[in-house]
């Protein structure tokens, strides 16, 4: 009985630990091939023009993900297209732009 | 007999689910799940911290003080392992109660890493972010070996340790154990 508890214990935990990690964003961008898109440092200079204080811009599902400080002094992680630049709402899936 | 009492019993399976849930919703982009990611974390701190109490004003078997032993006594005991000689123990044995620590420790640091990373000082800054994901992989490579280590002294001594952790229940001390 007390076999049989920690049998499936052990077993639930080793179920878990072999999940596949996978980095599910909260968007993903339709972006194609990387020289078609504009730079990181045009979209930094653009989101500084409206205020944001910009933390670190990373590449996700084919999306910059930007990690800033917003106008209003708020955290926000945003997404952005980057052939366009423009934002993708969270949850959009293959965003065009 | 009862080794281990109900506070240290609760504690260790809740810390395990709240480090194992963590660890499974680490990469998941749902704001719902990052929310529970981020009150796992505070659970698990909140579990570390009064287990580190209870590690002081606890009954015998949850005290650091009876289960940690200086480096020469662990290192003899981690010979004798090898050999497989060594002495049974009703509490931790000393590589378990090292493992307790550098355990505790972990987790500890990959809930305030987390944390940090969620405040407006350490938003977005990448060494932190990057930190807190690094020892959340410690933690779990650490607890594998910790399960390994359970597993490895079950089968020496014929008694099985996951089983106890749940009922707190050991076999009474006979010949040369260590109780």
């Amino acid at each position: 009985m007390n076999l049989k508890i920690s049998t499936l214990a052990f077993a639930f935990a080793l179920g878990l630990a072999s999940l596949p990690s996978r980095a599910t964003g909260f968007a993903t961008c339709d972006s194609g091939p990387r020289d078609a898109w504009q730079s990181q440092d045009k979209l930094s200079a653009l989101l500084k023009d409206k205020g944001w204080q910009i933390r670190r811009i990373k590449e996700d599902g084919g999306c910059y993900e930007v990690y800033a400080m917003n106008e209003k002094g708020e955290r926000v992680e945003a997404y952005f297209h980057p052939r366009t630049l423009a934002p993708v709402p969270r949850g959009a899936k293959d965003h065009k732009g | 007999m009862k080794v281990w009492d109900p506070f240290v019993r609760i504690a260790h399976w809740t810390l395990v689910t709240c480090v194992l849930s963590a660890w499974a919703t680490g990469e998941i982009k749902i704001s719902s799940i990052e929310a529970l990611h981020e009150w796992l974390g505070y659970a698990a701190l909140a579990v570390i911290a009064a287990r580190l109490l209870w590690g002081f004003v606890g009954p015998r078997y949850a005290r650091f003080a009876q289960f940690i032993v200086g480096p020469t006594r662990t290192l003899s005991y981690a010979r004798t392992a090898l050999h497989g000689s060594e002495p049974r123990y009703l509490g931790h044995n000393p590589l378990g109660g090292w493992m307790i620590v550098v355990l505790l420790t972990t987790a500890a640091a990959a809930s305030v890493t987390g944390w940090l990373s969620i405040t407006d000082r350490y938003w977005g800054v990448g060494w932190m972010q990057d930190t807190h994901e690094a020892v959340g992989n410690a933690l779990i490579a650490l607890a594998v070996l910790h399960v390994a280590g359970v597993l490895f002294t079950s089968v020496r001594h014929r008694e099985n340790l996951v089983a106890a952790m749940w009922t707190g229940i050991k076999r009474a001390p006979a010949g040369r154990d260590i109780a």
